[in-house]
Formats: C-alpha cells, sequence, structure tokens
C-alpha cells in the first residue's frame, strides 16, 4: 500500500518551489556554532519557525485530495528552513555513531571535491568568496538557514524579511558568542547571500517575477516528479517529463527513496543512513552552489557565433541566428520551449503565439495541454541530436530515454539509467544583469544560487556534474563540457550537429570562454522536523 | 584460443612472489611482496592523466611501440567466500553440523600479475616479451627480480621462458576497435544438422523395419550402425560449432598502436581544421586541405604522429 508523504515531518524548501509559489525574494545566511548548549538553545528558539511542507490554507487544494480542515497554516510572508553540514553537526552535540554513517561525499564537503565538480580555474575553491575561503576553524559554517520572502509591488520583499534576519541576528547576539552569523559573501562582504527572481515591470507598472535567470534564459523547468509528492490530477499531469519512463513509453514518478532518507529508492532498497532510523527519516541532502554567471562574455560571444553561423548555414536574419544557437546550446528556446517539440525558430516563434492565444482563451484543457508540452518530450525520435543536440545543457543534464542501450521495442528500459541521477532545484538568480544594458560586464555581482536536493550527493549531484556537465563520453562527445554551464578549457568547443541527408555542415562552436564560475558551495544535511528537535534537545541515541 | 582477438595478444601471467625474508640495503628485515609493492609504487605510469601528465617521467611500456595496455597488480591471496550455503532443511535432514569448520582455501604464495594487450604482429608473444626485455628490461627487473625463480633471467631470451612459464590463458579479452561489425563466416543450421537428422532417420527407419520383421537386410545391426553415427555426428557437430567459436575475432582495420597514435594526432587537427574552414569558399579550403595534408601527412603511420604513453600531442 502507499502512504501519503508525512508533510509536516519534512522541511518546505524540499517539497514546494518558493521561487515559483510566490516567494521570488531569499536571503541566505550561514552560522557557527561556539558552543553546543548555545547552538541547541537557538535551534530549540527557531524551530517552531522552520516551514514544513504542509499545503497552506490558502493553497488551492489539491484536486479535491485537499486539506483536512484544522491541519492547515495560513501561508507565511517569509518561509524559513535550515541545513548543518558535518562539523556543524558536530558542534552541536550529534553523537558520532550517528555521524560515522554519514557519505562520504558529504563529510569532506563541496571544497575538498573540487576536482571532481570541475571546480578549477577561476571556480577554484581559492577564488571563492571569503566566507567560503575562511570555512574552517572558528569560521567553519555550520548553519545554513534561508528565508524566502513574498514581494511587494514595487520589487522589494516584504518587510518581514528584514524582520526575521533582524531576529535572527538579536538571537545570536543573545548567545554571547555561541552561535554567530558569519559574513563576507561578495560583493559587500555582508551577513547574508541574497537571491532574487528576475523581475520586471508589468502593464500595471507593478514588478513581476520571471522565470528567467541572466542569460535570458528561462530557468527550472524539468523538475523531478516523485511517489507522495503530488496528489491526483496534479501528479498525472506533472509526472509526464518529471517522472520516470517506463519500457512502454508511460510516464510514473520516481521513487520517494532518491529524495528523501528513509524511503526505497530506484534501486527498490532502503539505502544505509545515519542511525537512529528516526533521525534520518524525512531528512535529505542538500547542494549550494553559488554561480557566477560572465553575462558580457555570454551575450558577446552568441553575437560573434551568431555572426558566423549566419554566413555558415545562411540564416535570414542575425536575431534567428543569435536565438538558434542559444536552444541549440541549452535544449530550449530562451522562452522555455523545448527543441524536440519545436526544433525551429518559426516552428518556435508559431508555438508561442498558439501559447500566449490559449493562456488568454477561455479553452483551459487546451491551455493546459499546451503548458504540459513544455516537458512532454523524449529524445528516442532523435538519437543523432538532430534537433536537440546531445551535448545541450538540459539534454545532458536529464538524459530522460536517451541513454536506454536497447533500440529492440521488446526490451527497452525506458529512463532507467536517468532515474537514479535526478535532483530537485530550488534555486534563485541573485543580482542584476537588465537584458540589453551594454554597461553589464561579466565582473558584476550576478548569477545563480544553485539549490539542489538529493538523498545521495555523490550518486546524484556529484555524478551529473562531472559526467555529464564536465564531461561528454555518454553523448559521444569525448570531453566536451556543458556548453552553458561546464568548464571550458583552452578551445572549448560545441557541435551543433545537422542531418546528414541534409547536404550541409554540422556547425562547431569554438573558443568558448568561461560563461559561469563557481563562487562557494558547500553540503547540507537537511533534517525532519523529527531530527531537528532531537538536534535541539540532544536526544539522539545511536545505539 | 582466446590469448588471441581481434589481431590483438592478451597476455596474462601470475608470477609467484617470494615468500622468505631477507635483510634489504637499510638493514631491516622485508618481505619480497614489500619490495615489489615499493618498486611498483615508484615505476611511473604513463603520462595520461590529470595528474600525470607533466610529470618527468614515463611508463616503461610507453617506450613500446605495440603497447596498448599493461597492467601490473600483486595478489596477495583469493578471497575466502565463507561457507558453502546449505539449505537449512536439507541440513538437518543429512545431519550436517553447521558449526563444523569448513576448509578456507589460500594461495601458496603472493602473486604478480602482469597482464598486457599488446599487437600480436610480428612474430607475436615471443617477439613482444624479448623487445620488452631488451628496451626496458632494468626497469622491469625492479618488480620482478623478488619472483621465484626469477634469478634465471639474465637476457631477453630467458625473460621470454620465464614469462611463459608463468603464463594462464586469457579467458575473457576484450578490446573495442570494431566501428562496424565485422564479416564473419556464419554458420548454417541447416548443415550442421542435415546429416544428423538424415542419420537419426535412418535409424528410426531401420529400427521400424527390424521390429516389424521385414527380410533382405540385416536391420537390427542396421538400427544400431545408424544410431551410433546420429551419437558421432551429434558430438562433431558440436565440436566444429565450439572451434568455429574459438577461432580469433579478425583484427579490426588500423587497430594496431601505431595507427591509434596517429589517429589520436591527426583527430584533434582535422577537428582544428574543419573549424577554421567554416564559412571559407570552396577553393580556400582546396588550398588549406592541401596544407593540411602536406604537414601532417596522414597516410603516413610512423611521423609525424603522437608518442606513446602521453594524453596528446
Amino acid at each position: 500500500m502507499k502512504r501519503e508523504l508525512e508533510l509536516a515531518d519534512i522541511q518546505g524548501i524540499v517539497i514546494n518551489g518558493y521561487a515559483r509559489g510566490g516567494f521570488p525574494k531569499a536571503r541566505h545566511l550561514f552560522l557557527h556554532v561556539a558552543d553546543p548548549l548555545a547552538g541547541r538553545r537557538f535551534i530549540t528558539q527557531i524551530f517552531s519557525s522552520v516551514t514544513t511542507s504542509v499545503r497552506w490554507s490558502q493553497d488551492p487544494p489539491a484536486d479535491g485530495a485537499g486539506v483536512a480542515s484544522g491541519s492547515a497554516t495560513a501561508r507565511p510572508k517569509v518561509t524559513l528552513n535550515v541545513g548543518f553540514t558535518l562539523y556543524g553537526l558536530h558542534a552541536l552535540g550529534v553523537p558520532v555513531n550517528t555521524l560515522r554513517l554519514m557519505p562520504t561525499e558529504f563529510i569532506e564537503g563541496m571544497a575538498a571535491r573540487s576536482k571532481l565538480l570541475g571546480d578549477v580555474g577561476d571556480s577554484a575553491p581559492d577564488r571563492w568568496d571569503r566566507i567560503w575561503q575562511e570555512n574552517e576553524g572558528d569560521r567553519a559554517v555550520h548553519i545554513w538557514i534561508t528565508l524566502n520572502a513574498q514581494m511587494q509591488a514595487d520589487g522589494s520583499p516584504v518587510p518581514e524579511l528584514e524582520q526575521k534576519t533582524a531576529w535572527l541576528r538579536e538571537l545570536c547576539a543573545e548567545s554571547k558568542g555561541g552561535v554567530t552569523i558569519l559574513s563576507g559573501h561578495a560583493p559587500a562582504g555582508g551577513d547574508y547571500q541574497e537571491a532574487s527572481a528576475v523581475l520586471a515591470r508589468g502593464a500595471d507598472g507593478q514588478m513581476r517575477a520571471t522565470p528567467n535567470e541572466h542569460f535570458c534564459f528561462h530557468d527550472g523547468i524539468g523538475n523531478p516528479v516523485f511517489e507522495g509528492q503530488l496528489k491526483g490530477k496534479e501528479e498525472q499531469s506533472d509526472v509526464i517529463g518529471g517522472g520516470k519512463l517506463l519500457p512502454d513509453g508511460s510516464w510514473r514518478p520516481l521513487a520517494t527513496g532518491e529524495f528523501l532518507l528513509g524511503y526505497a529508492d530506484e534501486a527498490q532498497e532502503v539505502p544505509p543512513a545515519p542511525a537512529p532510523v528516526e533521525f534520518s527519516r524525512n531528512c535529505t541532502f542538500m547542494v549550494y552552489r553559488k554561480l557566477h554567471e560572465n553575462v558580457a562574455s555570454f551575450r558577446s560571444y552568441i553575437d560573434k557565433a551568431a555572426a558566423l553561423y549566419q554566413a555558415h548555414c545562411g540564416i535570414p536574419s542575425r536575431d534567428e541566428a543569435r536565438e538558434t544557437i542559444m536552444a541549440k546550446m541549452v535544449g530550449r528556446w530562451s522562452n522555455g520551449v523545448p527543441l524536440m517539440v519545436a526544433p525551429t525558430f518559426q516552428e518556435a516563434q508559431e508555438f508561442l503565439e498558439r501559447y500566449k492565444k490559449a493562456e488568454k482563451g477561455a479553452d483551459k484543457a487546451a491551455y493546459a495541454a499546451l503548458l504540459r508540452r513544455f516537458n512532454d518530450f523524449k529524445y528516442r525520435d532523435d538519437p543523432d541530436g538532430i534537433r536537440c543536440p546531445m551535448t545541450s545543457h538540459v539534454r545532458r543534464t536529464n538524459t530522460r530515454d536517451m541513454l536506454d542501450p536497447e533500440s529492440d521495442p521488446k526490451k527497452r528500459t525506458g529512463s532507467s539509467l536517468n532515474d537514479r541521477r535526478r535532483i530537485l532545484r530550488r534555486g534563485l538568480p541573485y543580482g542584476e544583469a537588465p537584458p540589453g544594458d551594454p554597461s553589464v560586464r561579466d565582473d558584476g555581482d550576478h548569477g545563480i544560487i544553485f539549490i539542489a536536493f538529493c538523498a545521495s550527493l555523490f550518486r546524484q549531484f556529484e555524478f551529473v556534474q562531472q559526467q555529464w556537465i564536465q564531461y561528454g563520453l555518454d553523448f559521444n562527445a569525448g570531453n566536451d563540457t556543458c556548453p552553458v554551464s561546464g568548464q571550458h578549457g583552452p578551445d572549448a568547443k560545441f557541435v551543433i550537429p545537422v542531418d546528414p541527408e541534409s547536404g550541409q555542415a554540422p556547425f562547431i562552436c569554438s573558443g568558448i570562454p568561461q560563461f559561469v564560475t563557481t563562487r562557494g558551495g558547500a553540503y547540507f544535511f537537511v533534517p525532519s522536523i523529527t531530527a531537528l528537535r532531537m538536534i535541539a534537545m540532544g536526544v539522539i541515541d545511536p545505539t | 584460443m582466446p590469448n588471441i582477438d581481434g589481431g590483438h595478444y592478451f597476455l596474462t601471467a601470475l608470477l609467484p612472489i617470494e615468500t622468505t625474508p631477507f635483510v634489504a640495503s637499510d638493514g631491516v628485515s622485508r618481505l619480497p611482496v614489500q619490495m615489489v609493492r615499493e618498486a611498483l609504487f615508484r615505476m611511473p605510469t604513463a603520462k595520461q592523466s590529470e595528474e600525470t601528465k607533466d610529470s618527468k617521467d614515463n611508463s616503461p611500456f610507453a617506450s613500446n611501440l605495440r603497447t596498448h595496455f599493461a597492467r601490473l597488480v600483486v595478489i596477495d591471496d583469493c578471497v575466502d567466500n565463507g561457507r558453502n550455503p546449505e539449505n537449512a532443511l536439507a541440513a538437518a535432514l543429512k545431519d550436517h553440523n553447521p558449526l563444523a569448520a569448513q576448509p578456507v582455501d589460500q594461495l601458496n604464495a603472493p602473486y604478480l600479475l602482469f597482464s598486457a594487450d599488446f599487437d600480436a604482429d610480428p612474430g607475436g608473444l615471443n617477439s613482444y616479451l624479448e623487445e620488452l626485455y631488451a628496451t626496458v628490461g632494468d626497469e622491469l627487473r625492479k618488480p620482478f627480480r623478488h619472483c621465484v625463480g626469477f634469478d634465471e633471467v639474465k637476457d631477453p631470451k630467458s625473460f621470454r621462458r620465464y614469462v611463459k612459464r608463468c603464463q594462464i590463458e586469457t579467458t575473457m579479452p576484450f578490446n573495442d576497435y570494431w566501428i562496424d561489425d565485422p564479416k564473419l563466416p556464419s554458420l548454417s543450421i541447416m548443415a550442421v544438422l542435415a546429416p544428423i537428422v538424415l542419420a537419426a532417420l535412418a535409424a528410426l527407419g531401420s529400427a521400424v523395419a527390424w521390429l516389424s520383421g521385414c527380410g533382405g537386410w540385416p536391420w537390427g545391426w542396421i538400427a544400431l550402425a545408424a544410431t551410433a553415427a546420429t551419437l558421432l555426428l551429434i558430438l562433431g557437430a558440436y565440436r566444429v560449432v565450439l572451434w568455429l567459436g574459438s577461432r580469433p575475432f579478425p583484427a579490426a582495420p588500423h587497430s594496431d598502436l601505431k595507427s591509434i597514435l596517429k589517429a589520436l594526432y591527426l583527430q584533434p587537427r582535422f577537428l582544428r581544421f574543419a573549424i577554421d574552414m567554416q564559412g571559407k569558399d570552396d577553393a580556400a579550403i582546396h588550398a588549406a586541405f592541401r596544407s593540411f595534408v602536406d604537414e601532417y601527412q596522414p597516410d603516413k603511420v610512423d611521423s609525424p604522429t603522437q608518442s606513446p604513453g602521453v594524453i596528446s600531442s
């Protein structure tokens, strides 16, 4: 039998995408615990403010499954979530017998894994923001707290965000050095890292959150859907493109154990986790990465490559050449329409027109059907990457059915080689780099705060990062890295394949500069509410 | 013979390591296996990884133009898999005592595994081992000299004899240089089965004739002979199929080390050429390709080319 997820025991940021759910403003705070007692007192003080995954009373009911009356809380103005590094858990007095069952990559931490992750050159840990360079001894990052806030009409966060930040500062001050908020976030060295959706002014003059990042791509579409996360019609709809592909071509939610500890995963087993069981159940691991975007380099490179591409392939307009190169690099047009759905510029324009018309129209079913197409696609019909290059960002980070070794329809394995490599992304951009603004430079303060959740950092996040972003062997592309987010060597290249029957030559983008560099990051253990209480009370018995 | 497959020779040799401790140059008693490990640790690996690509020394095997891969590993012992599993009910019925110890098997000594994948031509294993010793014998002696009986090895010929004495059959060779499926002779099922079926029918027919008392011929003896022929044909067909299956896979075109090094040399240069030619007109591409061919000489395998044991040239 299937039980519902224990939403009241799981931290809200794991299950709910706050950025899309009306909280486009965020702050990330990192704290150090000098005294275990003071640390546990601090956790006790914030305990009741930690946001769980329970649906809020104003939320639209999920397909009648609804919220039992009396169990729902009101939608907060600001959410609060918390995670710990290994040394943080140790500083708070979590027993060694519990910590010894933590996975190696979490114990080592992100900086120690830099070579594996491709954080070299400008992304190397010795180039990170000061808070991350100083991450040891009495400045070691122990606790991560994130505040996600609603936005006001002028684009600023609700005042409750500053109030909550001030409250956390007060609690730390009361602890008399027992708990401190670490500073050192570039550029100003402040005591929190800001993040915000990219904003655009609507027709009514009000600021609205957009789903874009600073390279102007629609971000965060293909998130995984897992068992227990959604209900009824919502699950039936979102599982298409979000779940796993079965051999018969149908979609199913991924196993819960891929994203939460204490449940069976896609290998049909409950993997080992820190003891005792009640400590690790409903917990998960988190990746925090500050990814700087070299916006000026990106824009000027695309302009340069588009000129050559236009001449090479006889494309009518520069704009089309620019949009096509960007789409081929990412696998989606900048508005999010997948290349697998609309492989040419004209088709993408037509699709968008139909979509905009349906958005305003009365036919809700037609609109929902178009909306679904943003994620309802497979790669089986494009084995050579002629529509969507094998090495494009979305195709290499979520390979769907591409790696299925079986071509015989009776033996197909669906997305089985992809199902253990999925991550839940919950990030937001930071800083500003307005499109079309010629004053935007590489070294401005703009990028993405990348946040991802998964049950195994090693098997999921690190695998995707090492094998699929920083390497190309699975895509028959040698050591070509991701054209957008990969580490670009001295002569990085990206191949845009064409149909050999067409008589055209493929186009090779070469000399790609570094577009994204890492500016800091860490791995965190994100406890369940039960585990958080046990940490706060100091009552973990691993025997 | 699986030692040779796809034009490559797959050598597997297990060299027993001495077990008697001896006093080493630092005056301390050491085990030979400790010295083998230390020698292997000090032997440079190829400059083919991020860690070693800029190092001063290269692997001794890189000075040989036939070696694709070579591996030296110390095997301390076989791993005990625990007790033989047995159904608990069956064990109780047979009165087997689960507390009685079962033997735990061990190797008689630690072994040095020497495995190599090299071009079979020219001269196969014999010439390879002699070539190897003649070029890098001094470096190979450092780990090998602690193996039982290695003091007999004085020259390439005695090295060849020694390794061949320690050779075991490679039962699962693998290389992956075929781009398309090779054309392999295929055995027709009809050709194999037809004589068996005919002989079986003859046996059946004559048996029926014998049982129904037909005269004229000694049907009983004929039935017996046809049955024996059927069995012999089945055995023969089995042998033929196995023999055909055990023949080595043909060598893939251009799968010898020199050709592969040349391909590795040409590949990035041709890619660079293709990138540089984007947007150029036909005449410019034609002229540029001529100078590409002149400079890199794709039809000459020996030079210019990439040296063995490096990640790129």
